[in-house]
């Protein structure tokens, strides 16, 4: 679809009627979704949404308005809608805000990818799940498998009164099984890979990189051998997360308390606020001199990918936490401002009806220097656990408590026998103080978060954590289950 | 070409000229139209203040028992042909379900008084700036920063099939949100109806004001088992948490709490849960999204769970009764129940908090999750507003904490107030009281 005449038209309306500055997003998005679940295609669905959002600035204060008429009127409706909205916000706010984008950029960006989704014949799409689905039920405990594909196409295109035209082609793919076993008055669920599926930008190839044929056995069996496997025990011990949780580990407790946004108290009455205060920026030890956390955006893979933000913000590479000390924060214009720093392009909308707002993006622990296996060398008493089950932190991203799907004892060094319920839970700052060794390089792996929520109205973001497997010292473990 | 536009005469027109352009054996249409609106504020200023506007068509294509579904928003002739032909190839590519039930025919369904408000609907940004800037003044006279929201809504939805259902439904929503943050301490309050003239902007501010200044200097307790009573925020946040266990999805699979088998006591007798539609706080759609009329349904009576909701599938699979609570169609979730009603009890909150010689006094939780499935053990912590009863009365503000605990057991040993509101913003919706638990296990506190 051609907007540019639609752009135009939306960014003169909300200059005459008195925007200091605008921007329109257009956008078209398309989602397939298959999904099967114990033989029977439950959602089988492919669903296309067109429209724009303005964003006007008056007098120091913000309106956004989208519209899915893409008509004349339509756009002449949403950007004075837009305005209007901005001076409501005008009219009562206590302090100005609003810092347009520093430059203007005429650019494409395409997400590489190597097999276009489109050119898998649908019945292929579905027989593949059908197929992962049924080799679930190779273990006879498994009530309930489920085998998904989500592919996402978002063509969208910015343009500002600044003079910035982007156009983007965003291409995201997901894939994923779970077996639930239930037996001795117990539920138990294994889920591949990770613990959502495997998400990445790209196209077929992310499919297929998920192999999910080839270990759709293995899942069902483990899910079946959890309904049999002693409790994980209630102590304090060294843990290993494997990779996947390691990227859970970062989003809830490292991604999520450096956007600026909640460290300013704009997230304040729904996702919380954060330790990370602007006053400990360059001093507060966030962790070991083993962490090191970067925002990505150009991370081969990475969900949050693109030339980009939504406001029109180049994408960088840029430190959130530097040898173990705050470095920085994820950022949009505004907020960055405020510290006196550049946006580092964190900036992004759900979908054409929704304000462009600060976003974890590609946020990555980058790899140690210790091989995987190594890492259980000199572990004398501790559990490894993998793919999360159970999320919680508070709302300043302090004391969390999570869950994974499946432990293992370790004993003098070796990886034992199979754990049930695992649990760990800890105080952020002091959790990453205690980790004293990352995996290498090659069990690094850039894992994708397709759901993660934010903002009111709710935007649904995709992200990624880059990570490999870490071990920690001395962790709390168990619980939940000692009541 | 009709128009999702124009309210539900536009939607229905719409909807049956798709229908016939459907070649599939079944077929079933859902209009859709919405305008929602949103003033969020920090610092007493807004932070986000959006509108959006949208209408679509979803086309579910039955073919035997073969199904596929396609949307769009694009509502011009060819984009919806390309729809309804998306829909029906996706269906002859779908592998054969016998339990594919015969679309409903539908029948009359009563919505109820009060789901929509002309004023409601017509509300604008103006509108909305006048209840942040009454929430505002309350958080100056405090001394106190704000965060929250002022929200409006209207939306529309007309379901259709070729057996016969047809049955539109507009509602409108709106409601205020908001957090008092003090030197450190926070406080929270909230409204929420279907009518903007329900909503007290202010009183919610004071509300949230008075937590604030109450918690101030919060103390550590220890954690460990608490009798604790939870305004209505921490009990639906928390109930929540069980609704999907009343699927008939999950009955039948095995994982809900309730697998054991229906008319079995599971809870305290001062338990009983509604399903309920039409209950003045909160009234909505007497339909569900397969045009079937939604039956107003006792889930729970006296702690004995009675039923589960089905829809078409497993009304078919399980040999029930189809209670009318499918969600839109292709879903993976099964049937859920949409307007949740605990009932309240005999005693007022005060006098819950009274008869409370040492206790918690929980306004709202936070990032809720589930540990344990089947036994339904959750974690989550309590925030913006957490108090030590002493000997009947509010003493003081204590530190957040967080809590391991099976719903299911705890419910084993609650009382209600008789007050009751509703409850889960535009995240869900829930008609809740006040609950007085004993022995909710907290397993450790935070640093605020």
């Amino acid at each position: 679809m051609e907007f540019e005449a639609l752009a135009a038209r939306g960014l003169d309306t909300a200059t005459m009627r008195g925007a200091h500055y605008a921007d329109i997003r257009c956008e078209v998005a398309r989602s397939e979704r298959i999904e099967v679940r114990n033989g029977v295609v439950a959602t089988l669905a492919d669903g296309t949404s067109t429209g724009f959002g303005v964003r006007a600035l008056v007098d120091g204060a913000w309106g956004f308005a989208g519209s899915a008429d893409v008509s004349d009127a339509g756009v002449d409706a949403a950007a004075a809608r837009a305005v209007a909205i901005a001076r409501a916000s005008a009219a009562i706010a206590r302090r100005r805000i609003g810092t347009p984008p520093a430059q203007a950029y005429v650019d494409v960006f395409v997400t590489p990818m190597l097999r276009d989704p489109a050119d898998v014949p649908l019945g292929q799409r579905v027989a593949l799940l059908l197929d992962a689905e049924r080799l679930l039920h190779s273990a006879p405990e498994i009530a309930v498998g489920r085998a998904w594909l989500d592919l996402w196409r978002a063509d969208k295109y910015f343009y500002s009164t600044a003079g910035s035209r982007i156009a983007q082609q965003i291409r995201q793919t997901g894939s994923g099984i779970e077996a639930m076993a239930i037996g001795n008055d117990d539920v138990q669920i294994r889920t591949y890979p990770g613990d959502v599926g495997l998400y990445q930008s790209g196209g077929w190839e992310i499919v297929e990189a998920a192999k999910l044929l080839e270990d759709a056995p293995r899942i069902a069996h483990e899910a079946a051998a959890l309904l049999r496997a002693p409790q994980c025990p209630i102590g304090t011990f060294d843990v290993i997360l494997g990779g996947s949780q390691m990227s859970l580990q970062i989003h809830e407790s490292c991604g999520h308390p450096a956007e600026l946004d909640r460290v300013m108290g704009w997230e304040a009455n729904f996702s919380g606020t954060s330790f990370l205060e602007i006053d400990q920026l360059g001093k507060l030890k966030y962790g070991s001199d083993h962490i090191t956390i970067v925002v990505d955006n150009a991370l081969e893979h990475g969900m949050a990918t693109c030339g980009y933000d939504d406001e029109g913000t180049q994408s960088v590479t840029s430190d959130i936490v530097r040898d173990g000390v705050l470095a920085g924060y994820e950022m949009s214009n505004d907020t960055a401002a405020t510290i006196g720093r550049q946006s580092n392009a964190c900036v992004r909308a759900d979908g054409w009806e929704s304000v462009p707002m600060i976003r974890m993006c590609n946020l990555n622990l980058l790899p140690g220097s210790v091989p995987f296996e190594h890492l259980f060398d000199d572990v004398k008493d501790g559990v490894y656990m993998e793919s999360n089950r159970s999320w919680s932190i508070d709302d300043r991203r302090l004391n969390f408590q999570f869950g994974c799907e499946m432990g293992w004892e370790i004993k003098n060094g070796k990886r034992g026998r199979l754990l049930k319920n695992p649990t760990y839970a800890g105080m952020t700052p002091q959790f990453w103080n205690a980790c004293d060794a990352v995996a290498d390089a090659r069990s690094w792996f850039a894992w994708g978060t397709p759901n993660c929520g934010k903002g009111e109205p709710m935007q649904t973001g995709r992200t990624t954590q880059a990570a490999a497997p870490a071990r920690f010292r001395n962790v709390s473990v168990g619980v939940g289950y000692g009541a | 070409m009709p128009s999702a536009g124009d309210g539900a005469a536009g939607r229905e027109k719409l909807a049956a000229y798709v229908l016939s352009l459907s070649t599939a054996d079944q077929t079933e249409v859902l209009v859709s139209a919405s305008d929602r609106a949103l003033t969020r504020f920090t610092h007493e200023m807004s932070n986000q203040n959006v509108a959006a506007s949208d209408a679509g068509v979803s086309v579910r294509a039955i073919l035997g028992g073969r199904t596929g579904v396609a949307q769009t928003n694009r509502l011009d002739e060819p984009s919806l042909r390309d729809v309804v032909e998306r829909a029906v190839a996706m269906a002859r590519l779908a592998p054969d379900d016998p339990l594919v039930p015969v679309l409903p025919p539908g029948a009359p369904a009563q919505t109820p008084a009060g789901a929509y408000d002309p004023a409601t609907a017509q509300a604008d940004a103006d509108v909305r700036a006048r209840m942040c800037d009454a929430i505002f003044r309350e958080a100056e006279n405090a001394g106190y920063w704000s965060a929250g929201f002022a929200a409006t809504s209207s939306a529309g939805l007309t379901v259709a099939n070729t057996s016969g259902a047809l049955a539109s439904f507009d509602g409108t929503d709106a409601g205020v949100n908001v957090k008092m943050n003090a030197a450190d301490s926070t406080g929270y309050g909230e409204s929420y109806s279907a009518t903007l003239r329900a909503i007290d902007p202010g009183a919610a501010g004071r509300t949230a004001v008075e937590k604030a200044r109450t918690s101030a200097a919060p103390l550590a307790v220890d954690p460990g088992a608490w009798t604790v009573i939870l305004d209505p925020p921490a009990f639906g946040e928390l109930f929540v948490y069980l609704a999907d266990h009343f699927s008939a999805q999950s009955f039948d699979e095995g994982s809900s709490f309730c697998s054991g088998g229906l008319d079995r006591s599971y809870f305290s007798e001062n338990v009983t849960v509604r399903d309920d539609y039409a209950h003045p706080l909160a009234p909505g759609m007497p339909f569900d999204y397969e045009g079937q009329p939604t039956q107003r349904l006792a889930l729970v009576e006296n702690g004995v769970v009675r039923t589960v909701v089905t829809d078409g599938y497993y009304a078919k699979k399980l040999d029930r009764p189809n209670t009318g609570h499918a969600l839109p169609a292709p879903n993976a979730y099964g049937p859920q129940p949409r307007s949740l009603v605990v009932d309240g009890g005999d005693k007022s909150v005060h006098q819950l908090i009274s008869e409370t010689k040492r206790g918690l006094l929980i306004t709202r939780f936070w990032y809720i999750r589930t540990v344990d499935r089947k036994r339904a053990i959750v974690t989550g912590m309590t925030r913006d507003g957490t108090f030590l009863i002493e000997d009947g009365r509010i003493a003081r503000g204590v530190r957040n904490m967080r809590f391991n605990d099976s719903i299911v057991d705890l419910l084993g040993r609650c009382e209600f107030s008789r007050e009751q509101a509703r409850t889960g913003g535009y995240h869900y919706s829930l008609v809740a009281p006040s609950a007085k638990i004993t022995g909710f296990n907290f397993t450790s506190t935070t640093e605020f």
